[in-house]
């Protein structure tokens, strides 16, 4: 699991999409911080960690889209699997390379909490809880990207599939709730992966609400390997 | 120490393989022959785990590759058709990594030793700091090579693994086969025939699926090739000679080859496969007066015994 979360980390930067990765985040990141921050006053980031999961949904892409593809393209996934490890391993050693990325990238919007830091008072539990928040939102959209990549062995159509579930998701989310059925909305309400976020970043953080995107995260890990154990059979 | 049982692979509804068994010993090298499509990558996949059999079994040194996964893969080093290289990676990043994960050992200074001990077998140092992408294709199948070296496993299954190189190359690497051979369980397979009649000690035969013979490549080159042609010089008129040789039982065709010596004619005589004619052969010329002046028989070739074996091959593609 070690070698294949280095490999892939590593990976990242032998082409340029790590690079991309981080600077269309933070590039979107720094307008929103600038409008809703320095222009302002402002010393919360709560709306900018707002606007961070929409963000997220085009970016996750980018990062998660190639994980399996390129390896059932390039066949590498023979060596993967020929070799002693679990597929599980492999699957939480990519998962962990794209999450580190993330990381990365969110790492770098401390800088934001240093300038707020010199001009005035941050809250300090508030930011702990955004960037919480944030950290398991994005463990729950890299776990869907990672899934989807492992339905096809091309990339573009990994990115785009990604892509479009994300929007879905987003546009249920949107339009929905306001559905006649009670439970309908309910149910809609229960899975939506924004409206938690909503609640978390306006300063509500609740186990529950934590548990449920790495419960999501869980969830597509596991049906990846699935899916990787059942190409052997077919 | 490779034991195949009943293997049956459907891929859908089509066969890729049909009920195959055979066992390898310790130390045994192997070559599976057959055409593009047999079955020879799928079985190879499925003993090394990558592919699951529809039915039957396949096991490692007594370890069931289905049942204990880690342990069997361990034992193996493989190298596919395609060599699973990752191309945006150095020679030296991508055996480093190929060493963890195999999980090889865990000390540095072995670690160098044992890559650099790989790298100088397959003659791949002076590229160990290149990217793999700008590798050309012999150089490509030999990091591929190397990197089935790695963990030193004790059976090697190597996919065609001359493919795309120069003859001097294939020349290296059958040495380096040959050589691995000594103390490790080799199977490899390939469509060119010389090789394996220059690295393996048994041949395993697959044709649409099925093994079809399963010898030394001795061996079945007597099978295959016993009394069914032998030349014949014979002093005398060729029309008479011709006619005496066709009354003997069991001939099937008579053709005649270019004369090498005055007053005597050469000829290539074919029997029914199993019938040995060269005595009655000597007696009906003795007795007709035609002296036998040489007769041979027509060793067949490796390639002829394989289009033997394998002819009325249907043109569908199988994987």
């Amino acid at each position: 699991m070690l070698a294949i979360f280095k490999r892939d980390l590593k990976s990242y930067f032998t082409s340029p999409l790590g690079y991309v990765f981080i600077a269309a985040f933070l590039a979107v990141m720094n307008v929103f911080f600038y409008l809703y921050n320095v222009y302002p006053a402002q010393s919360s980031l709560a709306t900018v960690f707002n606007f961070m999961v929409y963000i997220l949904i085009f970016v996750t892409p980018l990062l998660t889209m190639r994980l399996f593809s390129e390896e059932f393209k390039q066949k590498t996934d023979q060596l993967l699997l020929t070799s002693p490890v679990k597929i599980s391993g492999i699957v939480i050693g990519k998962f962990l390379a794209a999450l580190a990325i993330f990381a990365i990238a969110l790492a770098v919007t401390l800088v934001y909490v240093v300038i707020i830091a010199a001009h005035g008072q941050p809250n300090v539990r508030e930011l702990l809880a955004n960037y919480l928040a944030i950290f398991c939102v994005a463990s729950a959209f890299i776990s869907i990207g990672v899934f989807i990549s492992s339905l096809t062995e091309n990339q573009l159509v990994s990115a785009v599939l990604t892509l479009a579930v994300f929007l879905v998701l987003y546009l249920v989310d949107t339009s929905g709730f306001g559905a006649e059925n009670a439970i309908l909305n309910n149910i809609l309400y229960s899975i939506s992966l924004f409206v938690r976020y909503t609640t978390i970043s306006n300063g509500v953080l609740t186990l529950s609400d934590i548990v449920f995107y790495i419960t999501v995260a869980a969830v597509f890990l596991f049906a990846t390997t699935r899916v990787i154990e059942k190409k052997r059979w077919s | 120490m490779i034991e195949v049982n009943r293997l049956t692979k459907l891929y859908g509804d089509k066969r890729g393989v049909t009920d195959i068994s055979f066992k390898i010993d310790e130390g045994e090298i192997v070559g599976f022959l057959g055409p593009n499509g047999a079955g020879k990558s799928t079985t190879m996949n499925i003993i090394t785990g990558y592919l699951s059999a529809t039915s039957g079994s396949a096991s490692i040194g007594g370890i069931n590759v289905l049942e204990d996964p880690l342990e069997a893969k361990k034992q193996i080093g493989y190298l596919p058709e395609q060599p699973p290289l990752y191309l945006d990676m150095t020679v030296k990043d991508y055996l480093d990594f190929v060493y963890d994960l195999k999980g090889a050992k865990t000390r540095e200074s072995d670690r160098k030793k044992h890559i650099s001990s790989i790298c100088e077998m397959v003659g791949i140092t002076q590229v160990y700091n290149r990217v793999i992408r700008n590798l050309s294709k012999g150089y490509r199948q030999r990091v591929g090579l190397a990197q089935a070296l790695i963990g030193d496993p004790e059976v090697l299954i190597l996919d065609e693994p001359t493919v795309g190189l120069d003859p001097r190359q294939i020349v290296e690497i059958r040495d380096v086969i040959r050589e691995l051979g000594k103390k490790r369980t080799i199977i490899l397979s390939t469509h060119i025939l010389p090789e394996v009649e220059q690295i393996c000690e048994r041949v395993l035969v697959i044709k649409e699926g099925r093994i079809i013979a399963d010898d030394t490549p001795q061996g079945l080159q007597a099978n295959v090739a016993q009394g069914h042609a032998l030349t014949l010089r014979c002093a005398g008129a060729r029309s008479a000679v011709a006619n005496t040789v066709r009354s003997v039982p069991g001939v099937r065709v008579v053709t005649p080859l270019p004369d090498r010596e005055e007053g005597a004619c050469d000829m290539l005589v074919e029997s029914d496969g199993q019938v040995d004619i060269r005595k009655p052969l000597f007696r009906a010329l003795a007795q007709a007066g035609f002296p036998i002046l040489q007769l041979r028989p027509q060793d067949l070739s490796l390639e002829e015994i394989f289009m033997t074996l394998t002819e009325d091959t249907s043109a569908e593609v199988r994987r």
